[in-house]
C-alpha cells in the first residue's frame, strides 16, 4: 500500500519533471531560432506581417474601448483612494507605478491571451490533427521558423505596443479624475507624471510586456503541438493550454512584484 | 493556393514572396488552373488539390517525385489521363514515379508511360 503510494508519487513527479524539461527545451530552441538571422526568410516575414495585423491591429478598436472603460474606472478608484488617504503629494508616482509597472502589461496580456492565444492553440492543434504539420515537415519547412516564430514575435510586438497604448489611455483618464477630485490643471498633472516617471518604470513595462508576449504565444503553440491525433483532443489541448497560460501569467506577475520589491 | 505553392521557393531558395508567387501563378497557368490561385483548400475539388500537390512538388528541389495511388486522391470525374496530362503540361524536371496497387491496374490501360509490375 505504502510502496504503491510512493511509486505513484514518484511516477507523477518524474512525469511532471519530464514534461517541464520538454517545455524548457522547446522554449530554448524557439529562443535560439529567434536570434538566428537565417530564420527570417520571406515566407516567415509574410506570416509575421499577417500575425501582427491579426494580433495587434485588428484588436485596436475593441482594445481602446476596453482600455477607456476599465482603465478609467480603475485609475479613478486609485486616485479617489489616494486622495482619501491624504496621498495627494505622491499621486504622480502612484499613477506611474500602478499604470506602467503593473496594470497595463498585465491587462494587455490577459486580453491578448483570451483573443489570440486560444486561436493559436486551436490552429496548431487542428493543423497537427489534420497532418498539415507533417506535410510541412516532409517539405523540409522548419515549423519553428515558419509557424511558431512569427506568432511569438507578433505576440511580443503586440503586447508591448498595446501596453503602451493602454498606459497612454489610462494616463489620459487619470487627468480627468485628477481634474475633478483635486482640481488639478493639465500642466500640473503633466509635470507630476514627468517628475514621477523613472527609467526603471519604462524598463519594467518593456521587459514585462516582452515576457508576457513570449509566454502567451509559446504556451498555446506547445500545447497545440502536444495534441494527440483525434479531433476530440483539440478542446482538451486548448483547455490545458489556457490553464497553463494563466498560471504562467500570474507567476510572471508575482515574480515581477517580488523582483521589484527587492 | 498561390501562397501554399510559393512557400516552397520562399523557404528553400529565399526567393522574394512576389517572385515565388509569379512562378506559382505561371505553373498554375500551364494546367489552366489560374482561377484557383486565391482559393482556400475547402474551395477546391479533389482534382485541383491534386494538381496543387504536384505543382508544389515541382517547386521543391527533390530529384524525384513519388505519387502514391493518384486515382484514390481524385474524384470520379478524373482519370489517369488527367494525371499524366498534368505532369506533361508542367514539364517537370524531376523523375516522376507513380506507385499503385494491382487493384487499380485497369485505370492504367490507356496510359502512355512505362509500367513496371
Amino acid at each position: 500500500m505504502v510502496l504503491k503510494f510512493i511509486d505513484n508519487v514518484g511516477g507523477k513527479t518524474l512525469e511532471i519533471l519530464d514534461s517541464f524539461y520538454e517545455a524548457l527545451k522547446f522554449t530554448f530552441i524557439c529562443t535560439l531560432h529567434l536570434l538566428r538571422p537565417k530564420s527570417y526568410n520571406p515566407a516567415m516575414r509574410m506570416v509575421l506581417t499577417k500575425q501582427i495585423y491579426f494580433t495587434a491591429v485588428e484588436i485596436i478598436p475593441l482594445f481602446t474601448i476596453m482600455a477607456v472603460l476599465f482603465g478609467s474606472v480603475i485609475i479613478g478608484a486609485v486616485i479617489v483612494l489616494a486622495s482619501e488617504y491624504g496621498l495627494q503629494d505622491k499621486i504622480g508616482s502612484i499613477i506611474i507605478t500602478f499604470v506602467l509597472d503593473e496594470f497595463s502589461p498585465f491587462f494587455t496580456a490577459l486580453l491578448i491571451s483570451l483573443r489570440s492565444s486560444t486561436a493559436i492553440n486551436t490552429e496548431i492543434a487542428v493543423m497537427n490533427v489534420n497532418n498539415e504539420l507533417n506535410t510541412l515537415r516532409r517539405y523540409r519547412i522548419d515549423l519553428i521558423d515558419y509557424l511558431f516564430l512569427p506568432r511569438i514575435i507578433s505576440g511580443m510586438i503586440s503586447v508591448v505596443s498595446l501596453s503602451i497604448l493602454f498606459a497612454f489611455i489610462m494616463l489620459c483618464s487619470g487627468y480627468i479624475f485628477t481634474l475633478f477630485y483635486m482640481n488639478m490643471d493639465f500642466h500640473t498633472y503633466k509635470h507630476l507624471l514627468i517628475s514621477a516617471i523613472e527609467l526603471k518604470d519604462l524598463l519594467v513595462l518593456l521587459i514585462k510586456s516582452i515576457t508576457f508576449g513570449f509566454v502567451i504565444m509559446l504556451i498555446p503553440i506547445y500545447s497545440g503541438l502536444k495534441t494527440t491525433n483525434a479531433y476530440t483532443a483539440i478542446p482538451i489541448s486548448v483547455l490545458n493550454g489556457m490553464v497553463k497560460l494563466f498560471v504562467a501569467i500570474f507567476f510572471i506577475e508575482v515574480l515581477s512584484l517580488l523582483i521589484q520589491s527587492l | 493556393m498561390l501562397e501554399n505553392i510559393a512557400l516552397i521557393k520562399e523557404v528553400h531558395e529565399h526567393l522574394a514572396t512576389k517572385d515565388a508567387q509569379v512562378q506559382a501563378r505561371e505553373a498554375l497557368a500551364k494546367i489552366n488552373l489560374q482561377k484557383i490561385s486565391l482559393y482556400r483548400v475547402h474551395m477546391c475539388n479533389a482534382y485541383e488539390i491534386f494538381c496543387v500537390c504536384v505543382v508544389r512538388a515541382m517547386m521543391s528541389d527533390d530529384k524525384s517525385v513519388i505519387i502514391i495511388s493518384p486515382i484514390n486522391l481524385l474524384d470520379n470525374s478524373s482519370s489517369m489521363d488527367d494525371v499524366v496530362s498534368v505532369i506533361k503540361k508542367l514539364q517537370m524536371s524531376q523523375d516522376i514515379v507513380i506507385l499503385d496497387t494491382l487493384a487499380n491496374e485497369t485505370h492504367y490501360k490507356e496510359v502512355s508511360c512505362n509500367i513496371v509490375k
